[in-house]
């Protein structure tokens, strides 16, 4: 059978520390900054956002959200209006792929993301002189033009893979397949697994009470879920909800 | 037959449209976007062999333990280590990016006198001849390493003296050294028995002490719970981060800690809620109720949960006598939970001299933070690995960078237990840059080696026969058949661990209460940071997102 992987982030352990969007960048080649980038035109396929309740003095609180691929399951949008074929859902593993060889900049999957979770490749990829010498060489560096997303560290499930058909075995040990973001979490915010083995502790996290999903509603059935006991957080991150959703059942 | 212009733009345009509906326009867009994936300008990762290295974090005190990926002989990555019983694997945000460190566009790699370029030998001749011609002070920003008991030799040998730049976190804890007469670097907090922590603007969720170690313990023992096992009060006017996650935040007036501190131990003694003897807080509660901004009654609610929820451990962000005072009233000094008191006094105690008259020249190792500016018409020797664009510097020195030099990590300023633990440099140092050992040794070969003088500690602790050293299995000292084979896992990333901290100890005594009640401050997340540069990719967090502000006086 063919996993399902998805993550389950607690947004009751997240102190918006930000190293999941650092540990990503690392991994992933993802270029420092130029001067002028913003928060909408860098790139930061893990992007923690602050959210605030809105009140006053000691009735204010805060907590931290953090965005990426939602890795949708039922009619991912980027995959049906992409025209290369750029983007693939992976049959055997679900995680939605992004191809920069095949993506001609058209940014039509950055309109369709509901998630806002799709990043335009403004610059060319630059480092300091010298600083090339720690990229890591299991990733490519992706050129101006391109989306980029989050592909679930793709460059680590293939590692994984290797491992494991090296060791005689058709399945990976769970052990050797964690994204950056998920190994750099020091509150162990995020829950990464098989979301379709439920004996999988991300499954039954996913199937929680306090388990819900961003714009469950549009029917995109999202591998990335959320969990949190705050009624605040839930109302918030799926205010815009014009009809019951998972995200206020409680 | 004549072809008149219609036919002409109609063949056109019946042939473009023609042409679209076969596959070569779209064929070549393709060809065109993998060809432009593949510009020669395109930086491409090294190839080479792939290896993991453990060893420990240099960036600041805390030294939490890193793996790094290598590929080629360079890092390419970092993340934490799951066996280091400190951090359990993890690591500031900084950490995961500091392998790009060395490349930064700041970073030092001539010796600068005045701004203008000068050599090793320029400035070897001008530090020699200022020794010669009067009294030179050595700050150190880390003390307890090998590589302090070099500057202290040197400083004791040439007519200088040697003294320390204590981190917030250890100026938290000199009041108790003042009181009870253990040196500062004997202290700790032993958060992991504490049920209630009380901090007043203590970045303790973002980067304060070891990052990852109280973080994880809140992960655990609090995260999530309505009734956890550790409550966390934050104390501080503004929502920080750590604000946002603890169990409580109590807003209160900018500055008006120690009036807080006092108006509770005011209840306290008042109410007799707490045994200690103690001289009588002077202020009264309507008082510190004024300052602070908060009613008397919330204040006394506050003191009641302090002394119901204990054990209870008070956490000031800077050395603020009056909130360190609270700890003793609590009975949290030299108790479980509380301030502690490492079970073998630390491998070198350091105690700062004073500071005796004018000096010729000042000397700044590297670990001393960039934003240390002493105040001084002394000749200033500074190194560096990252020009943090001071004036403040006659000299600039380039010193190692990240990874770049064989050092030892001894026990972080805030942990309950001693710890040692040896950083190699994974990559080769290069020639144009040395570190403040190194310099000294050429002007007095007499002084002691850094690699002796880690082997002799490793000596010291296999001679104690005390604690354990954790790698991927844990291993008693009383285990290791040597000194060396000790040394050589400390090489490869173990750390050694004392034994856990015994009650009591030491006490403090108090003849008054303490006068200072503000101002007091709170802790910057970069605060333990001590490089004037960012790595790179730390923009991410407040330049392509709105979670982070950008830190004071920092480069990126």
């Amino acid at each position: 059978m063919s996993a399902r992987y998805g993550m389950v982030i607690d947004l009751d352990r997240c102190t918006g520390c930000g190293s999941c969007m650092v540990a990503c960048a690392a991994e992933n080649n993802v270029p420092p900054p130029v001067p002028r980038a913003t928060p909408r035109t860098g790139l930061t396929p893990m992007l923690v956002r602050k959210l605030s309740n809105g009140k006053d003095g000691a009735d204010l609180r805060e907590a931290f959200i953090p965005i990426t691929c939602m890795q949708c399951e039922h009619e991912t949008p980027c995959v049906s209006v992409c025209p290369q074929q750029a983007v693939e859902v992976d049959k055997s593993t679900g995680i939605v792929m992004q191809i920069p060889q095949r993506c001609l900049g058209c940014r039509y999957c950055m309109t369709a993301c509901p998630y806002h979770a799709r990043y335009f490749n403004w610059w060319d990829p630059q480092w300091p002189p010298g600083m090339e010498k720690s990229l890591n060489p299991g990733v490519s560096v992706r050129m101006r033009g391109v989306v980029e997303k989050c592909n679930l560290c793709h460059a680590r499930f293939h590692t994984a893979n290797e491992k494991a058909a090296a060791a005689g075995k058709t399945q990976i040990d769970p052990a050797d397949y964690v994204p950056a973001c998920v190994e750099a979490c020091p509150t162990g915010a995020i829950l990464f697994g098989d979301l379709a083995d439920a004996n999988d502790p991300v499954s039954t996290a996913a199937h929680s009470p306090d388990a819900f999903r961003l714009l469950a509603r549009i029917g995109t059935e999202p591998k990335i879920h959320y969990r949190t006991t705050q009624a605040w957080i839930r109302t918030l991150a799926d205010k815009n909800s014009d009809r019951p959703t998972e995200a206020q059942h409680v | 037959m004549k072809v008149s212009r219609r036919d002409l733009l109609v063949g056109g345009a019946g042939v473009t449209a023609g042409f679209l509906f076969t596959p070569v326009p779209w064929k070549l867009l393709g060809d065109v976007s993998i060809w432009t994936q593949n510009w020669p300008w395109i930086p491409q990762p090294a190839h080479g062999p792939v290896d993991t290295k453990q060893s420990a974090c240099t960036l600041c005190a805390a030294g939490c333990g890193i793996r790094v990926r290598m590929a080629a002989g360079w890092p390419v990555g970092i993340s934490g280590v799951k066996t280091n019983p400190m951090t359990k694997g993890t690591l500031c945000p900084l950490g995961f990016a500091a392998h790009q460190l060395n490349w930064h566009p700041q970073r030092l790699r001539e010796v600068r006198h005045r701004g203008r370029t000068a050599s090793w030998a320029d400035a070897q001749t001008a530090f020699e001849k200022a020794c010669t011609e009067g009294p030179v002070a050595i700050f150190d920003g880390r003390p307890g390493r090998a590589a302090s008991s070099v500057l202290q030799a040197f400083a004791a040998k040439h007519n200088g003296s040697y003294r320390v730049v204590p981190s917030p976190e250890t100026q938290a804890l000199t009041p108790y050294a003042d009181w009870s007469g253990v040196p500062v670097s004997a202290l700790g907090y032993d958060l992991e028995n504490a049920r209630t922590i009380v901090s007043f603007g203590a970045s303790l969720l973002d980067g304060w002490g070891t990052p990852g170690r109280f973080t994880h313990l809140w992960s655990e023992k609090a995260a999530g719970a309505t009734d956890p096992q550790l409550r966390l009060l934050q104390i501080e006017p503004t929502l920080s981060r750590s604000a946002a996650r603890a169990w409580r935040w109590i807003p209160i007036r900018e500055g008006s800690e120690g009036a807080l501190a006092t108006g509770l131990a005011r209840v306290l003694l008042e109410e007799r809620l707490v045994a200690t003897q103690s001289p009588m807080a002077p202020m009264t509660l309507e008082d510190a109720a004024a300052q602070t901004g908060l009613g008397t009654e919330a204040i006394r609610d506050l003191a009641r949960t302090l002394v119901e929820q204990r054990p209870t451990l008070v956490i000031a962000a800077d050395g603020n006598p009056a909130i360190a005072a609270l700890n003793h009233l609590l009975g949290a000094v030299g108790s479980p939970g509380g301030i502690a008191l490492k079970s073998k006094p630390n491998l070198s105690h350091v105690r700062p001299q004073p500071n005796i008259g004018p000096n010729r020249a000042v000397l700044l190792d590297s670990s001393v933070p960039w934003d240390f500016v002493p105040e001084t018409t002394a000749e200033v020797f500074r190194f560096a690995a990252w020009d943090g664009g001071s004036s403040k510097a006659d000299w600039l020195l380039p010193s190692p960078g990240f990874l770049e030099e064989l050092t030892d990590v001894p026990t972080a300023p805030t942990s309950a237990v001693d710890t040692y633990a040896v950083s190699v440099n994974l990559i080769q140092q290069s020639e144009e840059v040395k570190n403040t050992a190194q310099f000294l040794a050429k002007i007095d070969s007499t002084l002691p080696d850094v690699e002796k003088l880690i082997h002799s500690r490793c000596e010291e602790i296999f001679g104690a026969k005390l604690g354990m050293v954790f790698a991927e299995q844990q291993t008693p000292v009383t285990k290791f058949e040597s000194a060396q084979k000790l040394e050589e896992q400390l090489r490869q990333g173990a750390i050694w661990m004392g034994n856990p901290p015994k009650p009591g100890g030491f006490r403090c005594i108090l003849q008054e209460w303490p006068a200072r009640t503000a101002p007091s401050h709170t802790s910057d997340w970069a605060a333990a940071w001590l490089p004037p540069v960012l790595p790179p990719l730390a923009a991410k967090l407040y330049q392509e997102s709105n979670l982070r502000d950008v830190p004071a006086r920092r480069e990126v």
